[in-house]
């Protein structure tokens, strides 16, 4: 408790680990200005709630990936456990059980196939680009044969709450996400979890002979990746009200570019939470942006793609001068 | 030195943000200050041909009636969240109308119901959106546009029983399963074949609607069967990516090949021998009638809850 009281003294010091998060914001930032300036309909409780919310499915999924970059690895079946934990909770939901038991059954599903990716990582010695490469299609096609290739859709609106609810005028969904945000940092920044995860990154060979257990931590964060998929699962279900074996394809890509543009180092041991949600938000921000000003959909995917390359850059830039 | 980088970062993103409003065609002044109502169309996706003829159709309507048209479409004609992103913020940039060809059947239907709560009428072309989830969601459609698929399929297939006369080992490349176009589609297509045992439907698999995995599923369809003389593939990508894989094995000629859709190569592909017959829908038509419908609307007048666009046999 004693060392983070906040005091004005240690304030600027304090802060100094964040100052990574100052540029990415400070983009955030700039952005709204920009949207704010271009069109009327940007800066509005309205708008900015619908952006919270549309940015909810992919910053689930990052703060697992941001767990895995952290650890210098790399988890490419999430947008495929996302849809097999959806319709085993959708498939639940319609055999009658409980929400809460059938949301335990999706989340199931999803630490099951992240255990499974860290067994083949660990275990196996597998590089986790392939252990997880394999999982994608595992996953998508176990969802696929779970559902003969069909949506199942058509929930009742206990549920749907998740998606439709509101707490004191802020959706469920987004009031949920901030609660699992503020935990995943507390988990990343001030837990023996956390510093393993970043020693993990950071040379796996020390942290091995320092006496971590490495094969351990690094089944959990699978896990922990794989859990969260599901828990996207969830609300992607919720809000369409239908489960998809076809949903999430490719947002692990997404999930990879929202932590990459938080400042999360692809070579692992270096990375934030907080860093990943503004890079989230930005993703969002800029689709929601675009869509309001009408730009054409190919221009869409130009200018996002310059904004992953143009962020990452910058962060290069950045490090190389402050060494 | 931490200070330069800072201000470099949103430097970059305010370049970008502007430079890709000049890239839009419609600028937010034009939405704000004109008096023309503002229409949206969404379509599955603009990677796909069928949708630019339905976007141009669309495009060409509105001049004439001095709307103003926004069209948009996911990069993935299956991602539904996406599409449901799209409308959402369409919704509040306060458009006046949206016509959508929904992504999925089922799944647009949350975001119909939101268009209905902002006041925002909807009209659906090409794909239906459930009638059932729309009335368990207390969602109303201002009214449908659209090809009669079921009849379509059903041509395809008088087609296939003349030209084979009754007797052939037919493949069929289905869309994404569950999705009701294509399910219309080939339940038309085997009507049409039902009480004709000579007509034997030796495989029917998906290829999700694209032209690689058309190529890809139908190469592996042969593998299996090589007897196949016949293919009915329920959009012209997938029987164009079949084609592929039919020349591939040195069969040109020896297998016919009927697509669904007429675009301009599947015409192409009828002229050169490579595919036998496609299904004409008019999706430049369905565009525009959409938006002479919505005017009509937004005028007042009380549309019919359903239209459709002619279908015809192109051989």
């Amino acid at each position: 408790m004693r060392s983070w009281r906040p005091s004005i003294m240690t304030l600027p010091r304090r802060l100094a680990p964040y100052a990574r998060q100052f540029g990415t914001l400070a983009v955030l930032v700039v952005l709204g200005i920009a949207l704010t300036i271009l069109t009327p309909y940007f800066l509005t409780v309205a708008n900015l709630l619908n952006v919270a919310q549309q940015t909810v499915i992919n910053a689930v999924i990052a703060v697992g990936m941001t767990y895995v970059i952290i650890s210098a690895g790399i988890d490419l079946s999430v947008g495929s456990i996302l849809a097999f934990a959806g319709v085993v909770l959708a498939r639940a939901l319609h055999a009658g059980l409980p929400v809460p038991v059938a949301i335990g059954a999706g989340l199931a599903v999803g630490i099951g196939c992240g255990v499974v990716n860290g067994l083949l990582i660990t275990l196996g010695r597998l590089p986790p680009f392939i252990a997880t490469l394999g999982m994608m299609s595992i996953a998508r096609g176990a969802a696929l044969l779970a559902t003969d290739g069909r949506p199942i859709s058509g929930f009742g609106s206990g549920f749907r709450w998740i998606a439709n609810g509101q707490l004191a005028g802020i959706p469920v969904a987004v009031v949920l996400l901030a609660a699992l945000y503020a935990a995943a940092h507390f988990a990343l920044v001030r837990t023996k979890f956390g510093r393993y995860v970043f020693a993990i990154g950071g040379n796996e060979e020390a942290a091995l002979l320092s006496g971590v257990p490495v094969r351990a931590y690094k089944i959990a964060i699978y896990a922990v990746g794989g859990g969260l998929a599901a828990l996207s699962a969830v609300f992607l279900t919720a809000r369409l009200n239908s489960a998809q074996p076809i949903a999430g394809l490719s947002y692990e890509l997404d999930a990879i570019a929202a932590t990459v543009i938080g400042g999360t180092s692809l070579m692992g041991g270096e990375g934030s939470v907080i860093g990943t949600l503004i890079g989230a938000l930005i993703m969002g921000v800029l689709r929601n942006g675009l869509n309001l000003l009408g730009v054409s959909s190919f221009v869409q995917q130009v200018v996002i793609g310059v904004v992953i390359i143009a962020a990452v850059l910058l962060d290069t830039i950045f490090r190389r001068r402050k060494r | 030195m931490n200070l330069r980088p800072s201000l470099i970062a949103p430097a970059a993103a305010l370049l970008l943000i502007l430079a890709a409003s000049g890239c839009g065609r419609h600028s937010a002044s034009q939405g704000s200050t004109s008096e023309k109502p503002v229409i949206a169309l969404v379509v599955k996706t603009l990677n796909n041909p069928y949708f630019i003829e339905m976007q141009r159709g669309a495009e060409a309507e509105a001049k004439a009636q001095g709307a103003e048209l926004i069209v948009q479409g996911a990069e993935r004609e299956v991602d539904v969240e996406r599409q449901m992103e799209i409308i959402e913020n369409l919704i509040q940039r306060h458009v006046r109308a949206l016509i959508v060809a929904p992504s999925g059947s089922r799944e647009i239907v949350p975001v119909i119901v939101k268009a209905n709560a902002a006041g925002i009428p909807v009209i659906i072309v090409d794909t239906r959106a459930s009638a059932t989830e729309l009335a368990a969601a207390g969602g109303r459609i201002a009214m449908f546009i659209g090809s009669d698929n079921y009849e379509g399929g059903k041509l395809a297939g008088a087609f296939l029983l003349e030209r084979m006369h009754g007797s052939a080992r037919i493949a069929v490349l289905e869309g994404i399963a569950g999705h009701e176009t294509g399910d219309a589609r080939l339940s038309g297509f085997r009507a049409a074949l039902a009480g004709h045992p000579g007509m034997a439907i030796v495989a029917s698999q998906p290829a999700n609607w694209e032209r690689d995995q058309g190529y890809n599923v139908f190469q592996n369809i042969l593998q299996a069967h090589p007897d196949v003389n016949a293919l009915f593939a329920a959009s012209d990508l997938m029987a164009l990516g079949a084609t592929e894989a039919i020349a591939a094995a040195g069969k040109t000629g020896k297998i016919t090949v009927v697509g669904f859709d007429a675009q301009d190569e599947a015409r192409q592909a009828i002229k050169k021998g490579t595919m036998a017959a496609t299904i004409a829908q008019d999706p430049a038509k369905m565009g525009a009638m959409a938006v002479q419908w919505m005017m009509k609307i937004l005028g007042g007048e009380k549309p019919p809850a359903e239209i459709s666009v002619p279908i015809q046999l192109v051989k």
